[in-house]
C-alpha cells in the first residue's frame, strides 16, 4: 500500500486563497482538508458602520456575485427596518439577481469547468478529439461563443442598475431606478438574442420548452438520443462524454443539502419579515438531509470556529457571532487550519451536521410538493440523485438545467413591471432591529445577519456558499461538504490530479486556489505557479 | 459620432487598503469631471469585464494597485512594449483576474477590435488589509494621477 500527501490547487494556475490537501491511497482520495487563507475581515469592518455600509461592502468580497450580495444585504435591511417594498421593487430586484446567475452559468462551464475536460488523461475516450475542438480554452467552438455570449445577461442588470458589476442601486424600500418602455424592450430584445444564439442553439439543441419537459433521468438519457441537435450539442456532447470518463461516478459528497431559496414573489413580500420569508420564494428554501425535507429555519444555522483561526471553541448563531482573529501560528497549535469557519446546520433528529449548498442542493429542494401556484415545483434533480447519486455530473447538470428555468422566469418579471406604479417606498431609518437577508448566489446560499443598536450596525455576519461548502472540520471531526467529496476520487495522476480539479469546479468555488502540489512521499514540490499580485 | 471613445478603469478591492487606488481614482475623476467622450468603470475584481467594457472603445486608461516591493505610492506607467504580447490567463478562476491577465483576456476577446491606445498606471501599495483607509502615500499619488489624467483627458 502507497500512502502520499498533495496538496493541489483544484481551481488552476493562479494565486489564490485555497489550498486544498488530500491524502491519496492506492490511488484513491483518503481523507482532505479545505485550508481558506481569506480571513473575514469585512465583518470587523461593518461593526459600528452606519446601517446601510452592509450594502457597499458585502457586494466587494466578490468580484463577480456583486448583485447577489447586494439582494441579500438589502433584504437584511428590510426586514431590520420593517420596510415596504413595492412589487415593482422587487421585480427589478429578481430580474437583476437571476441575470448575474443567467451570465455565470455559460462562464462558469466553459472559462472553469469544461478546460479540464481536455485533460491529456482523457485523450483515449471516444469523444475526446470532439470535447477538444470544442472545449479548448480560447480555441475551442464553442469557449468562444459561449465566452463572448455569457457578457449579454448582465447588460441587462446595467440597464436597470447603472453597471455591473458593484453597482449599489438596490436600496432598502425598493431600487434606485425608473425604467422606461425602452428599457424593458431592450431587455428583452437582449435575453431573446442570447437565448436563441447560446441557450437553444448551442447548448441545448432544441427548444427550453422541449428541455423543461424533461422530469427524471430516464428522460435525459431518451432526450440526449432523441435526435441529432440534440445529441450534438454541448449539453448532449457533455451528457455523453462525462459518463465515458466517470464524471457520474465520484465527487458524492453527503448528499444533505440546504438552500436559502431566492426571488420573493413581489405580491406576497411587500412588508418583508425573517418570519414571513419562506412562504414568500419562488424559489424556496429547504433543508434535505437522509432523503427528509425539513423547513429552512435562519435559527438554526451556527458557525463553529473550533478549526478556524477565531478565538474560542464550539458554536454560535450568526446574530451572537463574533469574529475575533487569533495569530494562525498560535491557531495551529491548538488544531485551527483555515480561516473558514464551519457553517452548520442543527437539523431536527439529526443536530449539527454540515451541508452542501449550490445549483444542486437547490434543484433538489425543487422537487419537494409545493403549495402555491408561485412557487418552483421541479422534480428533476431530485430523480437524478436518486437514480444516479450526487456527483461531479450532476452538479454540471443542475446549474445548466437552471440557465432554461431562469431565462423563464426573468422574461415574466420584464413583462409583469408596471412602469407607471412605484419602484420604492422610502423606508423609516430605525434605529435598533436585527435583519435576515438570503438569496442563492450561483454558487449556492448567501446570507447576511445584521443587528443593529442605537442606529448603527452592532453586528453583521455573512455565511456565502463558499463558506458552507469548503467549511473545515467541526469540533466533532466532521469534515465539510467539499472535504467529504473529495474522500473516494480517484487520482490517476498525482502530477496533475484532473480528477480532484473536476470536484471542486463542480462547486464553483468562489476562492481562488494556489497552485501547490507536492508529493508527499517524497517532499518533493511537483507543480509551482506563484503570482503574486492583487486586483 | 462614435459613443465614449475612451475608457478609464480602475480594477482593485475597495474594502482591502490600498488595494482600492483604481477604483478611488475612479471616483476622484468623477468629482472632478471628465468630458462627455470618458466612460468611468470601477471594475473591482471582476476581471474578464474589463475585456468586455473596452469593446468599442478607442483609448483606454487602466489604473490598478501593484505590490513589487518598490517605495508605497510610486506610480509606474507600465511601458508601452509590455503591453503588446499579453497572453490571456490559462485556466483557473474568473474571482481574480490581474491587469495583464484582463487585457490579455481582452486581446483574445476583441481581436482587431481592441482599442488603439491602451494605457496601464501602477500604483505601489503598502497596505492591503481588508478595511484599512488608502494609506497617505497611496492618497497623494491618486490625487496626483488624478490631476494628470484630468489635464490628458481634456486635451
Amino acid at each position: 500500500m502507497t500512502t502520499q500527501d498533495i496538496r493541489v490547487s483544484p481551481l488552476g494556475q493562479v494565486e489564490g486563497d485555497l489550498d486544498v490537501k488530500v491524502t491519496v491511497t492506492d490511488g484513491v482520495v483518503t481523507s482532505a482538508w479545505t485550508e481558506a487563507a481569506m480571513f473575514r475581515g469585512f465583518e470587523i469592518i461593518l461593526r459600528g458602520k452606519d446601517p446601510q455600509a452592509g450594502l457597499i461592502v458585502t457586494p466587494r468580497i466578490c468580484g463577480i456575485c456583486g448583485g447577489s450580495h447586494l439582494y441579500k444585504a438589502c433584504y437584511a435591511l428590510d426586514t431590520a427596518w420593517r420596510t415596504h417594498v413595492p412589487p415593482n421593487g422587487t421585480r427589478v430586484r429578481n430580474i437583476a439577481q437571476a441575470c448575474e446567475t443567467l451570465q455565470s452559468i455559460p462562464r462558469w462551464f466553459y472559462a472553469i469547468f469544461a478546460p479540464d475536460l481536455t485533460a491529456a488523461q482523457y485523450a483515449g475516450a471516444e469523444l475526446y478529439e470532439e470535447v477538444t475542438r470544442r472545449f479548448a480554452p480560447y480555441v475551442g467552438t464553442s469557449y468562444q461563443r459561449g465566452v463572448t455570449l455569457s457578457a449579454k445577461p448582465v447588460e441587462v442588470y446595467a440597464i436597470f442598475g447603472g453597471q455591473w458589476p458593484h453597482s449599489s442601486f438596490m436600496i432598502p424600500g425598493g431600487v434606485m431606478c425608473a425604467p422606461t418602455l425602452s428599457d424593458v424592450t431592450r431587455s428583452i430584445a437582449i435575453l431573446k438574442a442570447w437565448k436563441e444564439d447560446w441557450l437553444e442553439q448551442q447548448w441545448l439543441g432544441c427548444s427550453i420548452e422541449r428541455w423543461m419537459q424533461n422530469q427524471t433521468w430516464a428522460d435525459v438519457m431518451a432526450w440526449v438520443e432523441e435526435n441529432e441537435s440534440q445529441r450534438d450539442s454541448d449539453c448532449g456532447l457533455f451528457l455523453r462524454y462525462a459518463q465515458q470518463i466517470g464524471l457520474d461516478t465520484y465527487g458524492q459528497g453527503y448528499g444533505n443539502y440546504l438552500a436559502a431559496g431566492t426571488f420573493l414573489h413581489p405580491e406576497s413580500y411587500q412588508n418583508p419579515t425573517i418570519e414571513g420569508r419562506n412562504a414568500a420564494l419562488m424559489a424556496r428554501s429547504g433543508i434535505f438531509v437522509a432523503g427528509q425535507d425539513y423547513d429552512f429555519d435562519q435559527a438554526r444555522v451556527s458557525e463553529d470556529v473550533t478549526h478556524a483561526f477565531y478565538r474560542g471553541t464550539g458554536s454560535r448563531h450568526p446574530f451572537e457571532g463574533v469574529t475575533e482573529p487569533i495569530d494562525p501560528a498560535e491557531g495551529a497549535k491548538q488544531g485551527k487550519y483555515t480561516w473558514a469557519k464551519a457553517p452548520r446546520y442543527d437539523v431536527p433528529d439529526h443536530g449539527f451536521v454540515p451541508l452542501e449548498t449550490g445549483p444542486l442542493a437547490r434543484q433538489v429542494i425543487a422537487g419537494k410538493p409545493a403549495t402555491e401556484a408561485y412557487q418552483d415545483h421541479d422534480p428533476l434533480m431530485r430523480n437524478v440523485v436518486a437514480e444516479v447519486g450526487p456527483n461531479v455530473l450532476t452538479r454540471v447538470l443542475a446549474r445548466t438545467h437552471e440557465a432554461a428555468k431562469y431565462y423563464v422566469r426573468v422574461m415574466a418579471w420584464l413583462d409583469e413591471l408596471d412602469l407607471h406604479a412605484d419602484f420604492y417606498t422610502k423606508p423609516t431609518e430605525h434605529a435598533e432591529g436585527k435583519g435576515f437577508g438570503g438569496t442563492e448566489a450561483a454558487r449556492g446560499a448567501l446570507c447576511d445577519w445584521i443587528v443593529l443598536e442605537d442606529g448603527k450596525i452592532a453586528n453583521y455576519q455573512v455565511i456565502t456558499p463558499t463558506a458552507w461548502n469548503i467549511g473545515p472540520k467541526d469540533g466533532d471531526g466532521v469534515n465539510g461538504p467539499m472535504e467529504q467529496a473529495f474522500v473516494g476520487t480517484p487520482v490517476s495522476n498525482v502530477e496533475f490530479p484532473v480528477e480532484l480539479a473536476n470536484v471542486a469546479h463542480s462547486y464553483d468555488s468562489c476562492l481562488v486556489c494556489t497552485v501547490h502540489a507536492y508529493d508527499g512521499r517524497t517532499g518533493k514540490e511537483i507543480t509551482r505557479f506563484r503570482v503574486d499580485g492583487l486586483g | 459620432m462614435a459613443e465614449a471613445p475612451t475608457l478609464v478603469v480602475g480594477c482593485g478591492n475597495l474594502i482591502r487598503g490600498d488595494d482600492a487606488a483604481g477604483p478611488v481614482l475612479v471616483r476622484v475623476l468623477a468629482e472632478r469631471g471628465v468630458p462627455a467622450n470618458v466612460r468611468l468603470l470601477d471594475a473591482g475584481t471582476a476581471g474578464m469585464d474589463v475585456g468586455f467594457a473596452m469593446r468599442g472603445m478607442r483609448r483606454v486608461v487602466l489604473v490598478d494597485a501593484s505590490r513589487v516591493g518598490v517605495e508605497p505610492g510610486a506610480v509606474h506607467r507600465v511601458p508601452g512594449e509590455e503591453l503588446v504580447d499579453l497572453e490571456p490567463p490559462r485556466g483557473g478562476n474568473l474571482h481574480r483576474f490581474r491587469w495583464d491577465q484582463a487585457l490579455g483576456f481582452a486581446r483574445w476577446l476583441l481581436g482587431e477590435d481592441y482599442p488603439e491606445q491602451v494605457e496601464v498606471w501602477l500604483i505601489e501599495g503598502a497596505s492591503f488589509e481588508p478595511g484599512d483607509p488608502l494609506t497617505p502615500a497611496v492618497a497623494a499619488a491618486v490625487d496626483a494621477l488624478a490631476d494628470r489624467l484630468v489635464e490628458e483627458l481634456a486635451a
